[in-house]
């Protein structure tokens, strides 16, 4: 599905990612997760085409998208769920889901919008309702909601527990099981580890922008040293 | 019942003055640019609503000729003047579109002569009884054309798939154009509408005057920038209730106070107490 191959990705002279090598399969959950500045939304960003690829190779499904402009990106069904939302505060919940789609044609867009407030039914009751307006939770699920109904194959989510109450974290995490169920592939950025590593198929740890341990999920809950050095799970 | 007559021709100055800020307002919304500039397209406007007036006899067709073809000019002036120095800083924009506005009121003066142009036979001249008021049909058309041109691009904004996705570009460019926005064309149907609609104010001035003449887009640029300050920079609906207050503080001012200060002075006195009190503008966040 997304392969990076010796992947550097920076800002101006500045590089964030060094090197970075990973595969995520089809219809699977791929978790990032390392300590803040470990170059996980880089990452990510590199990949949507937000920030500058230094070296290395992006693929999708084969393709070389390396230097693919974003908008191009989206159509090839990549789509981004940024940290700290950045939705359209200004814009309702209805419009900001129809930026989503921008990309789509125009005839699908209530049926991707009815497919979202399956997914997300709060969304639904507040489509006229000011993005700003909603709370954090009712927030992180008009990302996530706006960021499909590009009817993306890969999602990217950064940070989509940062700051919200576990009901909301449970909403979200629900919804990217159902996701993947539905064959979406998703790179997940993630700070709690453990969290992460609920749904998680597979797991990179980056430290100083650069992959330390790669590996199953379950792998990762077995292996010790990865567990007390980033997890903070010790003797789970 | 002389405040009631002072307070709609205040509105009808204010509405006019609307139309150059809210094109002001869009720019500055979506590139941070203050397009001073901006203020030379609204005087085009107004010779080409008296020169196809005159040449033609259709008042109508000379406001849609103005508006379409200053709207063009304005995309011009963005592809020439200010896309290749949208890297740069903010100040060097601002000099560009000073310097463009100077050029520019010169080949005014050049092309048509220092001392300006008037209708052969100005449309619109008959009185009509409004609430006891008498207005010109002039005054009537402006207020008239200023609310559709205001509704008009409300709608755009609020109604269409290409209006949302511009207010969304305003938001959040980077955003807008990772789900497919082509942020390139919202910042030419920007400055297309924000252009066409000072093209609009030239004309409605060049109606009510009967007179075009070189400079008068000079008064206009500094209190459309004053009121989109005044109304927070980059907010329509501030730029739009700051120019109406700003037309009836005028229009009672110049009654009231007009034997110390004159009408253009008095805006202004305006314009510096309010911003003294409000630095923000009326609607900004501190």
């Amino acid at each position: 599905m997304l392969r990076l191959t010796e992947l550097s990705a920076g800002y101006g002279a500045f590089t964030a990612v060094h090197g970075l090598s990973l595969a995520v399969a089809p219809a699977s959950v791929f978790a990032l997760v390392g300590a803040n500045g470990a170059g996980k939304s880089s990452t990510i960003m590199a990949i949507a085409g937000h920030v500058t690829v230094q070296g290395g190779q992006v693929e999708l499904d084969g393709q070389d998208i390396t230097a693919l402009p974003v908008a191009r990106r989206v159509s090839r069904g990549i789509a981004l769920v940024p940290e700290g939302r950045r939705l359209f505060g200004d814009l309702s919940v209805r419009d900001n889901l129809m930026i989503g789609g921008y990309a789509r044609p125009r005839r699908d867009e209530a049926e991707n919008r009815a497919r979202v407030i399956e997914m997300f039914p709060r969304l639904g009751e507040r489509l006229d309702q000011a993005a700003g307006t909603l709370s954090g939770g009712e927030q992180q699920m008009l990302a996530i909601g706006r960021a499909l109904m590009a009817r993306p194959r890969l999602l990217m989510v950064d940070e989509v527990s940062l700051g919200l109450m576990p009901a909301a974290i449970d909403v979200c995490y629900a919804a990217i099981r159902r996701l993947k169920e539905a064959g979406v592939s998703v790179l997940l950025v993630e700070q709690s580890t453990a969290r992460a590593l609920e749904i998680a198929d597979r797991v990179c740890v980056l430290e100083s922008g650069r992959a330390v341990w790669q590996g199953s999920a379950e792998e990762a809950r077995k292996d010790p040293a990865m567990i007390e050095a980033y997890m903070g799970l010790a003797k789970v | 019942m002389l405040a009631f007559e002072l307070i709609v021709q205040g509105l009808i100055q204010g509405s006019i003055y609307a139309l150059i800020a809210v094109g002001l307002t869009l720019v500055y919304g979506l590139l941070r640019i203050l397009h001073i500039a901006h203020a030379a397209l609204f005087t085009l406007g107004g010779y080409f609503g008296v020169l196809v007036t005159n040449a033609t006899g259709s008042f109508g067709l000379a406001i849609v000729v103005a508006m379409v073809a200053v709207g063009g000019l304005g995309m011009l002036v963005y592809r020439f003047c200010y896309e290749p120095i949208l890297a740069r800083p903010p100040h060097v924009a601002l000099i560009a579109s000073i310097g463009l506005f100077i050029a520019l009121e010169e080949v005014f003066r050049l092309v048509f002569g220092p001392y300006g142009i008037s209708y052969t036979a100005p449309p619109l001249t008959a009185t009509v009884v409004v609430a006891s008021m008498n207005l010109k049909q002039a005054e009537i058309m402006v207020m008239a054309g200023v609310i559709v041109l205001i509704g008009g691009l409300a709608v755009l904004t609020r109604r269409t798939r290409v209006g949302i996705a511009w207010r969304a570009t305003v938001t959040d460019p980077a955003m807008a154009q990772s789900f497919g926005v082509d942020v390139i064309k919202v910042r030419y149907l920007n400055f297309f509408i924000g252009s066409a609609l000072a093209a609009a104010a030239g004309v409605m001035v060049a109606l009510l005057n009967n007179l075009v003449e070189p400079t008068m887009g000079s008064v206009p640029s500094y209190k459309a920038l004053a009121i989109i300050v005044l109304g927070g920079l980059g907010d329509v609906r501030g730029t739009l209730i700051a120019a109406l207050a700003l037309g009836v503080v005028e229009s009672f001012g110049t009654i009231y106070l007009g034997t110390i200060l004159d009408r253009d002075a008095i805006a202004f006195v305006f314009l510096i107490v309010v911003l003294m009190i409000r630095p923000q503008g009326l609607f900004g966040k501190t």
